[in-house]
């Protein structure tokens, strides 16, 4: 069961806000600011929650980590008191969380429907923009240990990458995708004493030696094999593109795109044109993919339009710098010549 | 107004525009030589113009798409380019050529998009070239500046000739 629907009331970035989500791949667009990766945080939380049972709100503040831990500084920003609230859906499923924003512990906070929510647990794994598995060695231990100023989201990467593969042989749909990462990255990622290895012919080579790009397929490679990502997972992944050579976007929005065909619901945010342009000249008609353009309105409040297809996507911000580009590019050869 | 159509496609010049068709039959060496579809004289410069359509009327859908595939991954530069030289060649030779060319292609294909045109103008600068060679930079470039434009592109540009399609 996919995730449905998510509400945002005065949280963060947003002051009423509703996204009806795909159950395929959900694009996120938009200028820095709008939310994207807050809105994505909620819908982890959310997930995360049915494995490990933790209260809705804790979880909240772990991978938004607000200073002082204070869960009020969640809700939007206002000078007079107020109540900031985000709720995910899973078709007739809400889990809501609620809190003023003076609020200072989770504890504080108001959560309801976890019991149902947490009642069919559902698998999910939060990529973020700075790479992880190259930091790997010690890193859990320290985060267990020590208060150590990170986002939970990184040592959630890390325990999702450190799980064991999976029994048994792949079937055929897990199959070609890691032949087809195996391919990509000319190897396969192993783990020797918590740090990562890529082996191939030329022996192991370990992840602080390789490129940002082959380490992120490395990632997918581990996270496929050890069943993290299969049918009924979610997968969010904020920013892709990042550290990234254009040339392999094409190869990761492929195995997004099958990912999505075997069964998981995908949250991508990104700023990239080739990403996107990548996505809609890769799709068939099988695939179901929502645009969701986050924008400031005239009044500096996000909102958001949704669009099945990419030359619909609007107000588009990826596109209007490229079309500002332009301009300018045609501007400069109308000009050559003249008097 | 002087008004040219090339297949579906019309374009229109103010009056006194010295504007003619060059691919048409009084070109002579269309056997041997490529041809842009306008060369108009705008008095400071020459423009070229050529006319691509593959959204017209009664083209298949997969040539169509087929065109479209090619176009973005620069198969159709080669032509352009050659279409663009001859032009040239055949100016020169007629003894016109003597002011500096704007070369300029309309694809007429609506889902084309800012980033589409802006990769595949840049593509255009290098094929024809505009410069030469790294080292030594031509004094007489034979095209100072060229871009690739859908028609609505065109008509926000362009303003003072606007192409439309023929209903």
């Amino acid at each position: 069961m996919s995730l449905t629907k998510l509400e945002f009331e005065r949280f963060t970035a947003f002051d009423k806000l509703t996204l009806e989500l795909s159950p395929g791949i959900n694009v996120f667009i938009g200028a820095n600011g709008t939310g994207k990766t807050h809105l994505m945080k909620v819908a982890y939380a959310a997930c995360d929650v049915t494995k490990t049972k933790m209260n809705f709100a804790e979880k909240l503040n772990r991978v938004f980590l607000p200073s002082g831990r204070s869960i009020g500084r969640l809700a939007k920003r206002n000078k007079v008191s107020t109540t900031g609230a985000a709720a995910v859906y899973r078709d007739d499923l809400k889990i809501r969380v609620s809190f003023s924003n003076r609020a200072e512990t989770p504890e504080s906070a108001k959560v309801t429907g976890q019991p149902d929510w947490l009642a069919k647990p559902i698998e999910s794994v939060f990529i973020p923009v700075k790479e992880m598995l190259s930091n790997g060695p010690g890193f859990r231990s320290l985060y267990a240990q020590r208060e150590i100023h990170f986002e939970e989201i990184y040592a959630d990467i890390l325990d999702r990458a450190y799980r064991p593969p999976l029994r048994g042989p792949a079937d055929k749909g897990r199959k070609k995708l890691l032949e087809q990462l195996q391919k990509a990255i000319d190897g396969k990622v192993i783990v020797s004493n918590e740090e990562f290895f890529l082996k191939n012919k030329q022996g192991n080579l370990e992840f602080t030696l390789l490129a940002e790009g082959i380490r992120k397929l490395g990632l997918l490679w581990t996270l496929i094999q050890n069943g993290t990502l299969l049918d009924g997972s979610v997968l969010f992944w904020d920013e892709p593109e990042t550290n990234l050579n254009p040339k392999m976007f094409g190869a990761l929005m492929q195995i997004m795109l099958d990912l999505q065909s075997a069964g998981v619901q995908i949250f991508v945010a990104t700023h990239d044109y080739v990403v996107l342009k990548e996505l809609d000249l890769r799709r068939e008609n099988h695939h179901e993919i929502a645009y969701h353009s986050l924008f400031h309105d005239d009044h500096g409040v996000v909102q958001c339009k949704r669009a099945s297809q990419f030359l619909d996507i609007d107000p588009n911000a990826i596109a209007q710098a490229f079309s500002d580009l332009y301009d300018r590019e045609v501007n400069r050869t109308l000009g050559s010549g003249a008097q | 107004m002087t008004v040219f159509t090339e297949g579906n496609l019309r374009i229109s010049f103010p009056s006194g525009t010295n504007a003619r068709i060059f691919d048409d039959a009084s070109h002579g060496l269309s056997h041997c030589m490529k041809a842009v579809d306008f060369v108009v004289d705008i008095g400071h410069q020459y423009l070229f113009i050529e006319f691509k359509d593959p959204d017209a009327p009664g083209v298949p859908e997969n040539r169509r798409e087929e065109y479209l595939k090619d176009f973005l991954a620069g198969r159709i530069d080669k032509d352009l380019k050659y279409k663009c030289r001859d032009t040239f060649l055949y100016e020169w030779a007629s003894g016109r050529a003597d002011k500096p060319i704007n070369y300029y292609v309309i694809i007429a294909i609506d889902t084309l998009t800012p980033a589409d045109l802006l990769v595949r103008t840049d593509a255009l600068k290098k094929n024809i070239p505009l410069r030469g060679p790294r080292n030594a930079g031509w004094t007489r470039p034979f095209v100072s500046g060229c871009a690739v434009f859908n028609i609505a592109a065109w008509n926000k540009h362009q303003r003072r000739y606007p192409v439309s399609r023929i209903q």
